[in-house]
């Protein structure tokens, strides 16, 4: 046998052995348990990846006051839904603590526990009263928002505040340029910046919650009345989509397409001198952006029903399946109690007013009084609570509003998508 | 063109010949210039078709390579650059401050060995499966052969998400959930099907003539397998473990279903930043170049073994 055939038989026993070796450990590189077991006082926290910074420091934090370590398990937004569905029903949980997105409480509500202690009476006035009522489930309170989040107007305050476009504008509409108050506004200004290859706003027709927030507006429940009929076709829809898609004529061609990260985008490009987007996004702008330091941050605008916006919050649920409720109970009243720690993250929300409330006066968190007012108004309302709604988002919503904005009738599309949701909902 | 006319010299035997219209055809010389005009003629049409082969490989070349070039280059992009509406294809200024950022994220040396560690064990699992099922196949020739290896085949037909979710139960049924042995058993069942329909194509090529010879030598059936077989299709093995070690490798929705905080691999690691609040384009691109590059080692270290392979499984009959 030469010496080559030797040496290679050498190298594949040795990779074998070495693999057959590695396998019988079982063991992975990541960490060293998979999850809690009873009475351990680690807990593992299920976490969406653009959530798990705002976690971290409440995780040190718990760590020193109740002598709980975290383990992160990060994964993406899109996969996570399955995991969660894939354990949940197998009843063999790998995590403790998960925070989930709002929309998918009604999916997962009999998987979890209900943590009705932390909601005291004191914790209920410091919680934004649309996410209490989300929270409460048949009854129960059964996640914690850990962080909350809602579109508000951020405005190219450069160009608001210079002297010519101010003259121009105040020639051509007769009132002076300013962050806008009522949507009349917002058009005239969305027209009069679209010029130069610039654009006045966005028009998102990949994501439906901007166009839900002018239903509220308006003054209807999104897509179900508290009975669960759908009410898509009302007038308040309609007036609603139709304003919607009267804003095209502003906005950059394509608009069909156009999801967050576009529209995140091309604010950030300076391509938009307005656009309504989720308040975070004020403390993500580049540093080499050209429109960094250049932003101004408003309330989003009244309709005839008053301020509304869709909140996007994430709550702290503990599985029913988990061995270690305890300690994971401790890490959600940990959350609760440090809530104003994300803010100093890179995704820099909370879910307490009070914990807004510290900040809003600081340099570099002007976003959060318009996120705050936006919050707090008199028709801002959570998402219909029923299972289907991520189905219903998918399948007929978004379907419904590409099709709007590429100029198709708006009576019919809503008509259409109340049969189709109705047909789902069956 | 025209067939030219046969001249007198050659006795009206010599084959017809294709000539422009201002060849003269009635001397010797001039039937030599005739010839040598003709052998230039083929030679510049064989250049010009070289020419036109080496356009479609650039252009097949660039197709392909494009999406991963501009991948690379996109690593080496300043935030905002790597969002630029309309998109650049060079950065304007060139970074490492994504490569920084991503290795420097948590988790992300654990991710790399947990991928090593998952693509060997399941390219080891699928050969050490794939190589006696695809001999048996193909040596004993049986019907129930010939059923199993269609069988193996429908379960390619099933779109893994229907097979994840349970296959993910099972491993947490039985204690394994969080490990690289179950994504690398996860893995192996999206492998093995391939495997062994390529292995089997390979031992396929192989005549039994020699395994006969070896048996007259004093070899017995798994002698003659390991001594004469094997080393024979060992460019097959090679292939068949490039695509078993790939199909581990990349895989995104086991790992994405299977792992936490022991086994996570790095696909979704990759996934991770993008998020509900944003794409971290840089940073994505940045890891996903270093991922790449084990890969494209292996494949050069294989390569001559890859070729053998490829044409050992084309030679039949």
């Amino acid at each position: 046998m030469s010496t080559r055939k030797t040496i290679n038989r050498f190298a594949t026993i040795g990779g074998i052995c070495t693999a057959v070796a590695l396998a019988a450990t079982g063991c992975g590189a990541g960490g060293p348990s998979v999850t809690g077991s009873a009475g351990t006082s680690t807990v593992n926290v299920l976490v969406e990846a653009g959530g798990h910074a705002e976690l971290t420091g409440v995780a040190e934090q718990c760590k020193k006051d109740a002598g709980i370590n975290v383990n992160f398990v990060e994964l993406p937004y899109d996969g996570m839904f399955n995991r969660l569905s894939s354990e949940f029903s197998s009843g063999n949980v790998s995590f403790d603590v998960a925070a989930l997105d709002s929309v998918w409480l009604p999916s997962f509500k009999d998987a979890v526990q209900p943590i009705d202690e932390i909601f005291t009476d004191e914790a209920k006035k410091d919680i934004f009263p649309a996410l209490v009522k989300e929270a409460n489930v048949d009854g129960h309170f059964i996640g914690l928002p850990a962080w909350t989040n809602a579109e508000i107007i951020l405005y190219r305050k450069d160009l608001f505040e210079d002297a010519k476009n101010k003259a121009d504008f105040q020639a051509k509409y007769g009132y002076e340029l300013a962050a806008p108050t009522t949507w009349q506004q917002y058009k005239d200004i969305s027209e009069f910046f679209t010029r130069d290859g610039m654009y006045g706003t966005d028009v998102k027709g990949a994501v439906e919650t901007e166009w839900l927030a002018h239903v509220l507006q308006a003054g209807s429940p999104m897509i179900l009345d508290e009975n669960n009929k759908v009410v898509i076709d009302n007038a308040a829809h309609k007036e609603a989509l139709d304003f919607y898609v009267s804003l095209t004529k502003s906005a950059p061609s394509g608009a069909a397409q156009v999801d967050w990260a576009a529209a995140q985008n091309l604010f950030n490009q300076g391509k938009t001198a307005m656009t309504r987007f989720w308040a975070h996004a004020y403390r993500q702008i580049p540093k080499d952006s050209p429109v960094a330091g250049k932003v101004g941050a408003a309330p989003m605008i009244a309709g005839s029903a008053g301020v509304a916006g869709v909140p996007g919050p994430w709550y702290l649920t503990v599985p029913k399946a988990t061995k270690n409720t305890d300690a994971a109970k401790k890490f959600v009243k940990c959350a609760y109690d440090h809530n104003s720690m994300g803010i100093e993250s890179s995704l820099g929300l909370a879910s307490r007013i009070s914990a807004f409330e510290k900040y809003q006066d600081k340099e570099g968190y002007e976003s959060f009084g318009p996120l705050i007012e936006t919050l707090n108004g008199k028709a801002t309302a959570t998402r219909p609570a029923t299972e289907k709604w991520q189905q219903i988002v998918d399948t007929v919503l978004v379907p419904m509003l590409q099709k709007a904005v590429a100029g198709g009738d708006s009576a019919t599309l809503l008509a259409d998508a109340k049969k189709q949701i109705e047909d789902l909902l069956k | 063109m025209r067939v030219a006319e046969r001249t007198k010299n050659d006795g009206g035997k010599a084959a017809p010949v294709v000539a422009g219209p201002s060849v003269p055809t009635t001397t010797r010389s001039s039937g030599r210039k005739r010839r040598g005009v003709n052998r230039e003629g083929l030679e510049a049409g064989r250049r010009s078709t070289r020419a036109l082969l080496w356009v479609l490989l650039a252009a097949a070349m660039v197709l392909y390579g494009f999406p991963f070039l501009y991948l690379l280059f996109t690593s080496f992009k300043t935030p905002i650059d790597t969002i630029a509406v309309p998109p650049t294809i060079l950065p304007r200024e060139w970074t490492l401050e994504n490569y920084t950022n991503a290795l420097g994220r948590s988790g992300v040396l654990a991710s790399f060995i947990n991928s090593v560690q998952t693509a060997i064990i399941s390219t080891v699992l699928s050969l050490v499966l794939a190589v006696p099922a695809a001999y048996g196949i193909t040596r004993y020739k049986t019907l129930s052969g010939r059923i199993f290896i269609m069988a193996a085949l429908v379960t390619r037909m099933v779109p893994p998400v229907a097979i994840g979710i349970p296959l993910a139960s099972m491993m947490a049924a039985v204690g394994l959930s969080d490990t690289p042995i179950a994504l690398s058993i996860a893995h192996t069942t999206i492998s093995l099907p391939l495997s062994i329909w390529l292995m089997s194509s390979f031992f396929e090529a192989v005549p039994k003539d020699l395994e006969e010879a070896a048996t007259v030598d004093g070899c017995s059936r798994l002698g003659a397998l390991w001594r004469v077989v094997i080393p024979v299709v060992s460019g097959g093995i090679a292939v068949t473990a490039i695509f078993a070690f790939l199909a581990s490798w990349n895989e995104f929705l086991f790992a994405l279903l299977m792992t936490a905080i022991r086994s996570q691999t790095t696909p979704v690691v990759i996934a991770n930043f993008q998020t509900q609040f944003g794409l971290d384009w840089g940073s994505m691109t940045a890891l996903a170049a270093v991922y790449s590059i084990p890969v494209i080692l292996l494949t050069l270290l294989l390569q001559r073994k890859i070729v053998a392979g490829m044409t050992l499984g084309a030679v039949k009959g």
